[in-house]
Parts: C-alpha cells; sequence; structure tokens
C-alpha cells in the first residue's frame, strides 16, 4: 500500500497544478490505496477440499478528481486514474475531467467545510492492523479449521461414515488510506482504517446441523483471538441445533436476534433513511419525516469513532470531518445519511414539503457526515462517487429487558437467530420484505428456548413496520451483528415482536 | 452487421498497448519466476486493458458523464513441499497507468508473483501443520484434492463492435439520456423520479500460463439502464430494468434486431418502462388468492427464475459447499452420492442449458482459467444433467471442465459463472398458452428476488400482474410475486412457448469479496401452478 506521506505529496502536488488552471473555479483531488486480504475456509469431509481457498490479496491504488468550471458554475466534470499517483497523471486525469465536463443545474459546488483540520498526532491516526502480514492471517484461518475439527472430534465421539461436515466462512482483512485536498481546503486531509471481519459457518448435513460464528474486530490480537475460537463455536452451536424442529406454518411471536435486525436494517431501513432516498421518492419513510416512524423505546444512530464498533473513520471522502448522525430518535425520525449533491438536491427540491412530509421542521440541515466512495471489497476507493453510507449502526433501546425476559415475553414462539436473502420485495418505498430463516433458531415453549428449529424451514413475508412499530420488548444490550457484503457494522438489540407470518419451505429431495 | 477488429494495439494506444507487450513478454517472465523459486510448480496471469465511457440522467437533466481507463492483472502461483503439502495463492493488482511502462508494469508483476507465492507458501506449511496435528482420517477429504491440469489453449479473439467506444462522442451518450428522461418526466405528475444511464465499454484481457496457454479476447459491451419511480391515487410502483448487448453503441443508439436478444433503442426502451411505470402505479396492489393458481410467466419474468433457480444451482462451486458460509447450497445435488443427476426434478417439457458461445450478454469463447465455454445441457426433458465447472471441481465431478470459470476482472479470482443461461424453448404459441387458461395470472417483468438457501423455494416479484379470465387477459395489478417450491414449480409446468428471448443481466453478485459479473438469462413462455404474493 502507499504510505500516507507519499499520498500526501501527491495531493500536494496535483492541487498545486490544479491550481495554475484558468479555466476552474475549483478543483478536489482524492487518492485512495485500499487492501483486501481474503483466506476463504473450505473443508469438507465428504468431497475433496483444500482447507483454505483463494488466498488472496486486492489491490487498488489511484485518485480522482472533481472540476468546477469558471465559465458556469454548473459546469462540473470528473476523472479516476488507477495505479499512478503523480504530476503526468494528474495532467492526464484534468484532461479526462474536462471531456467529461455536463451542465448539472443541481451541481451545489464542491464540498465545504472548515478550511482546516485539527491536526493529530501520526500514532492516533495509526490503524493497528495496517502493519499485518500474510502469516497471521494464514495461521489464523487455518486455525479456525483445525478448530472446528477438533471441536467436532471432541462432540461426535461416535464417527460417522459421511457426516456431511462443512466448515465454511472466511477471514478477511480490510485496510485502506485516503487523502484528499482541494480549492475549498488549506490542508491535505488523511485517514487511515484497518479492521477484519470473519464469517465461519459449520454444518453437518446428516443430522441437519448449522452452526456460526463471526467476529469483527481492529488489532492483531483479536484477530488471534477470532482465529483460537470462532471454528469451535460454530461446531459447538451447530451440534446444539441438530434435528431442528419444523413446526407447522402460520402466525407466531418470534425474537428476533442481533443478525436479522441487522439484516432488516441494512437491506431495509438504511436505504431508506438517506438524503437520496427521499429525493428520490423512493424512501419507505416518505414523507413521515419528524413523524414517529418506530417504537418510542428504539433509537438508532450512526457514528463513524464509535468505540465498539471497527469501521473507524475520522473524514468522510469528501473531505469533512465524519460525524455521529442520529436518524432516530425515540422512535422518530430526525435525520438522514448525506453527501454534499444529495443534501442540498432534497433541501432545494420543489417539492421538498411533499417530499419530506409536514412535521419536518421548516428549518432543516443534512450535514453531509456520511459521504463515502465504496469499493466492493468494504475498503474506500478512489473511482467511485460520494455515495451515503453507514460505518458503526448504533440501535439502543431505552426500557430495554435481558434477553432472558425478553423470551419470556414471547411465551410461544420461535426464536430467529439467523436470516437470509433479505429483500425489498415489493420495492424500498413500500417496506414490504422477504426472507428466509437460514439457521441458529429455535422454538420458543413456555418462556424457554425448548428445541432446535430446522433451518431452511420458514420463509418470513413481512413489512418493516411489523417489526419495529410495536415491539412487545427491546433488549437491554445491544450485540455485534455482521451482514455479508456490507460495508457497515452493525451493533443492535434483539426484539421481541407480537405477531409475524411464517410460510413453510417444502422439502428438496427427489420421491 | 459487420463485425471489425479493434485496431492493433500500440504504445498509443494507452494501457491496450501493454496487452500486445504480455502476449510476448509475460510467459518467460512466469516461467523464469517459477525456476527461480523452489516450491512453486505453476504460474498464471490474467491481464486486462479497458475504456469505459458513461453518462446518466436524473428527471431530464445531466446528472454525470465519466471516461476511465484501467489495467490491472490477476496472478496465481501453486506452491509444494516436498511432504507432499501443497498450496495456492493469488495477488489481484489494478496497475493502471503503470501499464504505459513496460518496465514498471513487469516490476508489478514480478511483485505480484512475490506475494502470491508467499500466500501459497503461508498456506501450504498451516496445511502440513494441520496434517501433522490431526489423524489421517479427519483430513482425508484434502488429501484427494488432486492436482489440476492446467489449459494449455492459445486463441485470439476480437471484439465484435462497430463504434469503438474511445472513439465515441463524450456528449452522445449524455443527450441519448438527457432526451430519454426529459420525455419520461414529461410522462406525468404521477412520474416522481426517473434515471435513465449508458455505458459503452471496450476490454481486452489475456490469460497465460506456465503451461504454454496464451489466449486473448476482446469484448465490447454497451449497456442501457432505466429507473422509474411512479405514484398514482395512493398507489406506488418502482421499476427498472436494463438492455444490454456485446456490441458498439450502435446497440443502443438505434432499435437493435436480433434473433435471441433484440432491442429498442435505449430511448424507446426507457420512455416504454415509464409509460408501464406510471400505469402500473395507478393498478390496484394484488390481493393474493390464498390457494395456488395457474401462472403464465412471461420471457422477462422466467429470465429471474432461470438465473435463481436454475443457474446459481448449476454451479459446481456452490453444488461442492464452497459457498454455504455465502450463497448457500444447491438443491442439485445433497452430496456426491444422494443427489439429482440422472433423476426427474421437473416436468418432461422443462429444458435448461447454460451457452456462452451465443450472442448474448454473457458470451464468450474461453473463460478465465483458458477452458473453451460450451454449453452446458442441465436439465433434459425434466431430467437433471449436469453442472457449470472450473478445472479443479470438473476433477472433483468426474467429468470434463466445461469453462465457466470466470473473474468479473482481471484482479478477482476465478469464480464459477452463469454465461447465457436459459430455459429452452417449446412449441406452444404464447397466445394459446393464456387462451386456454379459464382462470389463473399473466406475470410480466421480473423485479426482486427471494431465494432459500439451497434454491429449492423462491419469491420472486414481478412488474405486472395480470389477472386471466376465460383465456383472455384482464385486469391490472401491482406489488404481485411468484411464491414456490422449486420442484413444485417446475413439475407443474405443462406448457413452454415457442418465443425465447434472452434478457442482459448487468449485476449478478457472488463471491467474497463480492464480484459483480454480466450475464444473460431468459427463456420462452411457460405456464405452471404456483401461490402469489401481494403487497
Amino acid at each position: 500500500m502507499r504510505t500516507t506521506a507519499e499520498m500526501r505529496g501527491f495531493i500536494r502536488e496535483a492541487c498545486a497544478m490544479l491550481a495554475r488552471q484558468r479555466d476552474l473555479a475549483g478543483f478536489e483531488v482524492y487518492a485512495s490505496s485500499s487492501e483486501h486480504r481474503v483466506a476463504r475456509i473450505n473443508y469438507t469431509s465428504d468431497i475433496p477440499a483444500r482447507g483454505v481457498e483463494e488466498f488472496k490479496s486486492l489491490d487498488a491504488d489511484g485518485f480522482a478528481i472533481r472540476i468546477a468550471m469558471a465559465r458556469d458554475p454548473r459546469e462540473t466534470g470528473n476523472s479516476a486514474i488507477a495505479g499512478d499517483l503523480t504530476i503526468d497523471a494528474a495532467r492526464d486525469a484534468l484532461e479526462r475531467a474536462r471531456r467529461s465536463v455536463i451542465v448539472d443545474p443541481h451541481f451545489p459546488g464542491l464540498p465545504r467545510g472548515p478550511k482546516r483540520l485539527r491536526t493529530i498526532s501520526a500514532s492516533a491516526e495509526k490503524a493497528p492492523l495496517m502493519g499485518a502480514k500474510d502469516e497471521l492471517l494464514a495461521a489464523a484461518a487455518w486455525r479456525i479449521v483445525g478448530g472446528a475439527l477438533a471441536a467436532y472430534r471432541a462432540k461426535m465421539k461416535l464417527a460417522m461414515p459421511q457426516p456431511g461436515l462443512v466448515i465454511g466462512g472466511d477471514l478477511s482483512l480490510i485496510r485502506d488510506r485516503i487523502a484528499i485536498g482541494g480549492s475549498n481546503f488549506d490542508d491535505i486531509r488523511t485517514d487511515e482504517s484497518a479492521r477484519f471481519a470473519s464469517s465461519v459457518t459449520a454444518l453437518v448435513e446428516a443430522i441437519e446441523a448449522k452452526g456460526t460464528a463471526t467476529a469483527m474486530g481492529v488489532s492483531a490480537e483479536e484477530l488471534t483471538g477470532a482465529g483460537a475460537r470462532l471454528g469451535r463455536e460454530a461446531i459447538i452451536r451447530a451440534l446444539a441445533l441438530r434435528h431442528g424442529e419444523r413446526p407447522r406454518p402460520g402466525t407466531y411471536r418470534v425474537v428476533m436476534g442481533p443478525q436479522p435486525i441487522a439484516e432488516i436494517l441494512n437491506y431495509m431501513v438504511v436505504p431508506s433513511l438517506t438524503a437520496g432516498a427521499f429525493q428520490a421518492a423512493n424512501s419507505a419513510y416518505q414523507g413521515r419525516f419528524g413523524e414517529l416512524v418506530m417504537d418510542e423505546r428504539i433509537s438508532l444512530a450512526d457514528d463513524p469513532g464509535a468505540r465498539a464498533g471497527s469501521v473507524r473513520r475520522r473524514i468522510t471522502c469528501e473531505g469533512l470531518p465524519a460525524e455521529r448522525t442520529e436518524m432516530v430518535r425515540n422512535g422518530r425520525l430526525c435525520g438522514l445519511l448525506a453527501n454534499t449533491y444529495d443534501a442540498h438536491r432534497l433541501l432545494t427540491d420543489e417539492h421538498r414539503a411533499e417530499k419530506l412530509g409536514g412535521s419536518a421542521p421548516a428549518e432543516l440541515a443534512f450535514p453531509p457526515h456520511n459521504a463515502y466512495r465504496m469499493g466492493e471489497s468494504s475498503a474506500r476507493r478512489f473511482d467511485g462517487h460520494p455515495g451515503a453510507t453507514a460505518t458503526n449502526l448504533l440501535m439502543t433501546a431505552r426500557a430495554g429487558v435481558s434477553e432472558a425476559e425478553l423470551i419470556r415475553a414471547v411465551g410461544d414462539g420461535i426464536y430467529i437467530g439467523r436470516v437470509w436473502y433479505t429483500y425489498p420485495i415489493n420495492g424500498q418505498r413500500a417496506g414490504d420484505f422477504t426472507c428466509t430463516v437460514s439457521g441458529d433458531s429455535y422454538v420458543i415453549r413456555g418462556g424457554r428456548l425448548a428445541a432446535p428449529l430446522a433451518p431452511n424451514h420458514f420463509r418470513i413475508n413481512a413489512n418493516i413496520s411489523e417489526i419495529f412499530s410495536k415491539p412487545i420488548a427491546i433488549a437491554r444490550r445491544a450485540r455485534h451483528a455482521m451482514v455479508w457484503g456490507s460495508p457497515e457494522a452493525y451493533i443492535v438489540p434483539p426484539l421481541a415482536i407480537e405477531k409475524l407470518i411464517l410460510s413453510a419451505i417444502g422439502a428438496a429431495e427427489s420421491d | 452487421m459487420s463485425a471489425t477488429r479493434p485496431r492493433r494495439s500500440r504504445a498509443s494506444d494507452g494501457v491496450f498497448g501493454a496487452v500486445e507487450f504480455l502476449r510476448e513478454a509475460a510467459e518467460p517472465m512466469l516461467r523464469r519466476f517459477v525456476r527461480s523459486h523452489r516450491g512453486a510448480t505453476y504460474a498464471e496471469m490474467r491481464f486486462e486493458a479497458s475504456f469505459t465511457r458513461t453518462a446518466s440522467a436524473v428527471d431530464g437533466e445531466a446528472r454525470d458523464a465519466f471516461e476511465s481507463g484501467n489495467a490491472a492483472l490477476g496472478v496465481r502461483v501453486r506452491y509444494a513441499m516436498a511432504d507432499g503439502a501443497a498450496g495456492e495463492g493469488f495477488t489481484g493488482v489494478e496497475v493502471g497507468r503503470i501499464a504505459l511502462n513496460r518496465t514498471k508494469l513487469s516490476a508489478a508483476i514480478d511483485s505480484a508473483l512475490a506475494g502470491a507465492f508467499e500466500r501459497a507458501r503461508c498456506n501450504a506449511r498451516e496445511m502440513a501443520a494441520l496434517a501433522r496435528s490431526v489423524p489421517a482420517a479427519v483430513i482425508k477429504s484434502m488429501a484427494l484434492f488432486g492436482e489440476v491440469a492446467p489449459s494449455t489453449e492459445r486463441a485470439e479473439i476480437s471484439a465484435t463492435c462497430r463504434r469503438d467506444p474511445r472513439t465515441l462522442n463524450p456528449s452522445e451518450l449524455g443527450r441519448v439520456c438527457r432526451e430519454a428522461s426529459a420525455e419520461i418526466a414529461a410522462l406525468g405528475s404521477e412520474i416522481t423520479y426517473n434515471a435513465v444511464a449508458a455505458l459503452s465499454e471496450l476490454r481486452h484481457e489475456i490469460f497465460i500460463n506456465t503451461a504454454g496457454a496464451n489466449i486473448s479476447q476482446a469484448f465490447a459491451f454497451s449497456q442501457g439502464d432505466c429507473y422509474v419511480v411512479a405514484a398514482a391515487d395512493g398507489g406506488y410502483q418502482e421499476s427498472y430494468d436494463t438492455i444490454g448487448q456485446q456490441r458498439g453503441f450502435e446497440c443502443l443508439a438505434d432499435d437493435w434486431r436480433d434473433e435471441l436478444t433484440p432491442n429498442p433503442s435505449l430511448h424507446r426502451f426507457a420512455v416504454e418502462l415509464g409509460r408501464e411505470t406510471r400505469e402500473v402505479a395507478a393498478a390496484p396492489a394484488l390481493k393474493p388468492p390464498d390457494r395456488e393458481v395457474v401462472v403464465v410467466t412471461d420471457p422477462h419474468f422466467n429470465a429471474l427464475i432461470a438465473h435463481e433457480i436454475i443457474g446459481h444451482p448449476c454451479e459446481a462451486d456452490r453444488a461442492l459447499k464452497m459457498e454455504a458460509a455465502y450463497a448457500g447450497r444447491s438443491w442439485f445435488l445433497g452430496s456426491l452420492e444422494h443427489n439429482e443427476i440422472g433423476r426427474p426434478v421437473g416436468s418432461p417439457l422443462l429444458w435448461t442449458c447454460s451457452d456462452p458461445t451465443l450472442n448474448g450478454y454473457g458470451h464468450y469463447l474461453f473463460d478465465h482459467e483458458g477452458t473453451p465455454g460450451r454449453r452446458v445441457t442441465h436439465i433434459e426433458g425434466g431430467v437433471f444433467r449436469g453442472f457449470l465447472n472450473s478445472r479443479a471441481t470438473a476433477a472433483i465431478l468426474g467429468v470434463e471442465p466445461n469453462g465457466s470459470a470466470r473473474a468479473s476482472e482481471a484482479w478477482h479470482a476465478p469464480l464459477i459463472r452463469m454465461s447465457n443461461t436459459f430455459f429452452m424453448p417449446g412449441e406452444s404459441d404464447p397466445r394459446k398458452i393464456i387462451s386456454e387458461v379459464e382462470h389463473g395470472y399473466y406475470v410480466c417483468g421480473h423485479l426482486v428476488p427471494s431465494i432459500a438457501e439451497s434454491r429449492e423455494n423462491f419469491r420472486i416479484s414481478a412488474r405486472r400482474v395480470f389477472e386471466i379470465e376465460h383465456g383472455r387477459i384482464g385486469r391490472l395489478f401491482r406489488s404481485g410475486s411468484v411464491i414456490a417450491d422449486s420442484k413444485s414449480f417446475f413439475r407443474q409446468i405443462d406448457a413452454v412457448g415457442n418465443d425465447l428471448r434472452l434478457v442482459a443481466i448487468p449485476n449478478c453478485g457472488k463471491g467474497q469479496p463480492m464480484q459483480v459479473k454480466r450475464m444473460s438469462n431468459g427463456g420462452p413462455t411457460l405456464r405452471s401452478r404456483a401461490r402469489l404474493g401481494g403487497g
């Protein structure tokens, strides 16, 4: 990866060159260097397998420029160059940006903020995992496999000839550095982050057992610790969930665990809580800004500086301070994730009143605290546009109860610990979603977890209002949850729901 | 139409010039690397140069225009220890403008090979350590994973395009988008938002390995996307669709006639979607019957069934549990002993296949392991026949590799992917299929899928659902979806139309990290039975 000093030097040189261009009214140069190292875990007892597959590193460096033209304040262009942080590349990028200019009547100008940010020490900026080597990742990935096999052998003393044991998942290390400068800033701003994420699934197909274990963190110690425990945890959970029950389809009281809550937030709620969604009129909360959109006990915020979060960011990809954004406070919609363009576009929209609704305050701002250029690997990338993305999503509850009380509150019902393929089936605005219950779940009887639920037995067809509007109870303690492919980290409490329709999935075997 | 070869690459072609350089230089570099690194047994490299031009408009006004040239490489190294433990390592790098300088590019390749070698060695050492700590029986499946024979193919394949994306006037894409978006916005106040985007891209890639393979393939892609939101009388509809061809921008500027994948011009396509969305928003939401009903599904809707219920579970990596933690398993394979191969999974009228050699958005002649792509029959007269595979999974299944391992970009490791995957046509006239229905529903256009873990069950929403009464198409509904167990739906198919169409799918996600791939899916009109979901 490029060093911060190297990126800082390039930004300084490119900004100096762009400042000399008479046809420009403003400019921004953004550089990123990112790396995603992945060890995929793939052990199968009855099918030839490599144990760890695709041990790989994906590296991307580059920069993007945005320009505003002097002849027309609405005229703007942008371009990106990969691999080369030199002044020749900056000149090439400028020519491409000039060729791509468009007149956008809603262009608000380049992002503005403090001309200079408070400098912090190099050690405070340094992400602890930035220097982690391949050996650390390989050792942790293989310890996951080894830990799972040891736990399986210890728990299943009577060896089955063909157990269908599957240990799958990955251990990913995601690192990025960015630097940004421009005509609206007096300084060059830099940031770096490094984190790992691991998700392990264990299956014993012969006994219909499935369990998962996940971890996220920002230090080598946490990564090594994850390697030591995840495989074992996944196996123990799987074996505890063997031969699950298959209750009849119907309407049930349920507890939704942290992973289902995170998944529904990720695919259904967070995309609706952006200024861009309201401007495009496709938010599930369209016209309801300022109104009660969730139960009054629930609050929802994004916090890039959260101590408990694994996604740490100090500045956005527009060079502005990354700050906490409150979206739902005591059930009421009070804020939106935003970048500079979408915030301006919504606030100046001729249909603003209709899009936000009558409860929106007259004096309203959507500070652009959430503009990130995200790549497929959840690292920051030079060639994306700044979207509105969350970092650490925190859901908190007033009057929360313990998880035991939560399950007691349901009495008889289902504990849903993991869902899969959650999508807005009738479009985002409708709030309708469907998904399947894929594992880590139980039947609740008499206020206790009484028996495992068979994985892939139920499909959920519901609306987000059924989940968040009137929960029977909310857990006091929020827990970490991961959503596959999502750049955000979730820290959320389980909820108990009064009524959820669960339909049955038919068996796939041949007759 | 005439197919034109892209100009021969020269240094002045920017990053494309590196392709010709590497076709000569890379093989000796790879061989030298393997010779000079003890334990290295094999190395391969993929390199690609690309040029992309895009434009978009929102509500009739320009929103964005972009021109990008990029170059990237991916290398794989195999390493074997003296005791037999082996490992693979992969490095993917976006080199971009580095590709303009041969010395720097060569250094970048050497560095990538060194990184991949180091990862392969770490992997092998850790595997050996595990083998020492557990009984051999526990890891016998790992001992069975043998060496995979690499490709030795050599070929050169040109792109097909009349209008090279590199020479397009940048303003032309923007104008097409702006005019179409403005016309949609002018359809009425019910249209609350619309976005139209266009892309034209040229990509040149090579695959070279130490076994002698040297394959050069160039591709042209053009794609138009449209997204429309409409609200009317308390109703609401959000629709999106894509047209795409492996051609130059000529296929979007005008109506494009093609046997399997015809499309209107981007302008006409977008405005038609706008009209439809406006009409659907005003329609009532479907109140689904509480029982299974007759459903006639159109080719566009069937494209998503082919994608989710045939294509994905026919990927051998998924079937062999390699994706169990991410995208799930396959309803076609419980285990190597108990599976659906050679068993009935649908009606005798059901035939499905993947064929990368056909014109379509998923066309190619060699995959990213250097294997020739060929037609793979998945279901033959209702009987399941086989999977899409890579060289490694073909060896596990004991079949020939069929050329289905592909990466979305050179810096990604190849995964098993669909090409042009579809239901094959039958003999029935689609009008007759509908006219034979006493009461049922005609389901048109796909929207959003949700699939059970092994794809044994699905709920897929439709852009439009019409009631069929006495053989005639009647009332229009919005927010309708088809819910079914996969095998039950396939077994109850009792009519297959003769109207095969392929639809461009621009954004199929798979892998860790996620790779987004272009492909085609489709089928003819089908008739079966399913439950419906409403809104």
